[in-house]
């Protein structure tokens, strides 16, 4: 059977007809054309596939597309304002905290939840809410210090 | 093949009903953490999915000195919730360490202990603090004690039709500890893990707790060790063949995390470590 899920998507409504089996992840990228969400495992295991749900960050692929119904939904394509790259985007554009690029949706979603809670957030801090986001490229330390210049308030002025 | 159905009932009493009529067909769907990857690889194909995170089940309150918490409270909640802290400082500890930030916010403590994983991570903990569940199914309601919950991995006394509706914790005694070793320290499975509730006497345990999760079967009680304990004066060496006693209860197995041998060193370590924090002794 096919139902009708309504939920917000990174502000605006959407509605889309779902199978109970669906995840969110499946229908993002498979109906929505929201691509940021990468399918790496399908076991939550990677992160790359993080998403806010109520600005909590969540696995889309561990998360049942129906039981959204109603709630809200962020994701990279959210991001960005009036064209301007959003604080975070910018910081690990200019920290080079993306090689292959492949986590980087999940990191940046990661690293949102934790500095909408945190704003400045200890490096520890930093480490700990990216603790399941896997780099293969090994990236790590490129994406902590982008992060943590937007803690600090060093990307302030741009992007906002 | 058939085609699925989905069920996000917002009353209990017709969820119960619904969990009834379906038998063994429902699945019953809370955080997804753990049943969602099935599905993803097609090792499970549910007839129904019933959804039951709008139940009103995500609840921490304190009623008669007992911490009562819901089964569909988050990990998250759990660990970030000040009076868990203050009344099961080891259940916590336990739901900090498990998974990552966005399993947390989704994982729910019914679900961990439904999904009878040896390594369930909250299981431990609440072994340790003698915690109680409350089932509901269209024949009423029972209380089990989560220490006959378990039956073998996967495996519960649930029966179909039955939702764990809430946990239940008596006021705490002593000291809780929660320890685990996994592969890295975050989002990992638990190679062993340990928690033990003690409670002294001065220098004299009055009442012991020891429980072991990775290292059998189902997540366990070692009464044989506790045994050992209670009543006596705590020092490192009776901590020492504490330990070695609590492990000799456990038949760990040979995984891709582990082998049984490194299980025991471990969980012999962990164990005694646990102790000896609880017991307020140095111990490195």
């Amino acid at each position: 059977m096919k139902y009708t899920l309504s939920f917000i998507l990174n502000g605006l409504p959407a509605d889309v007809l779902v199978k109970p089996s669906d995840t969110l992840l499946d229908v993002l990228r498979e109906k929505l054309g929201i691509v940021s969400p990468k399918r790496g495992c399908d076991t939550g295991d990677c992160g790359a596939c993080t998403v806010l749900l109520d600005g909590e960050p969540v696995r889309a692929c561990l998360t049942i597309a129906l039981t959204v119904a109603g709630k809200a939904v962020e994701t990279v394509e959210g991001l960005s304002k009036d064209g301007k790259l959003h604080p975070l985007q910018q910081s690990f554009h200019e920290h080079y905290a993306a090689q292959c690029g492949f986590c980087t949706p999940g990191m940046l979603m990661s690293a949102k939840a934790l500095l909408d809670k945190n704003p400045q957030p200890t490096r520890e801090e930093i480490v700990e809410a990216i603790s399941g986001n896997l780099c293969r490229c090994g990236a790590y330390q490129e994406i902590v210090e982008a992060v943590a210049a937007v803690a600090s308030g060093r990307r302030k002025e741009k992007g906002q | 093949m058939k085609e699925a159905m989905y069920f996000a009932e917002t009353e209990m009493s017709k969820a119960i009903k619904l969990l009834g009529q379906l038998g063994k067909k429902a699945v019953i769907l809370a955080g997804g953490t753990d049943l969602v990857p099935k599905i993803n690889y097609y090792k499970l194909q549910p007839e129904v999915l019933v959804y039951i995170g709008k139940l009103g089940l995500d609840y921490i309150q304190e009623k008669n000195r007992k911490l009562i918490i819901g089964a569909a409270t988050s990990m998250a909640k759990i660990a970030a919730s000040k009076l868990v802290a203050k009344k099961a400082g080891a259940l916590a500890e336990a739901a900090r360490q498990a998974g990552t930030a966005a399993i947390r916010t989704a994982a729910t403590i019914g679900g961990n202990l439904a999904n009878a994983s040896p390594a369930a991570d909250l299981a431990t903990p609440l072994l340790a603090m003698d915690a109680e569940l409350l089932l509901r199914s269209g024949k009423g309601k029972r209380v089990v004690a989560l220490k006959d919950f378990f039956r073998r991995p996967g495996q519960t006394v649930l029966r179909p039709g039955e939702l764990i509706v809430e946990v239940s914790i008596p006021p705490p005694a002593g000291r809780t500890v929660f320890l685990k070793l996994g592969r890295r320290k975050a989002l990992t499975l638990s190679v062993v893990n340990v928690a033990v509730r003690l409670e002294m006497d001065g220098h004299k345990c009055q009442d012991v707790r020891i429980a072991m999760g990775s290292v059998a079967p189902t997540p366990l009680r070692c009464t044989r060790a506790e045994r050992l304990l209670k009543g006596q004066e705590v020092d490192k060496a009776l901590i020492a063949q504490c330990a070695a006693e609590a492990l000799a209860a456990c038949q760990p197995v040979d995984d891709q995390r582990a082998t049984a041998w490194y299980r025991r060193q471990a969980g012999t370590v962990l164990v005694a470590r646990a102790l000896a924090q609880a017991a307020g002794l140095a111990e490195k």
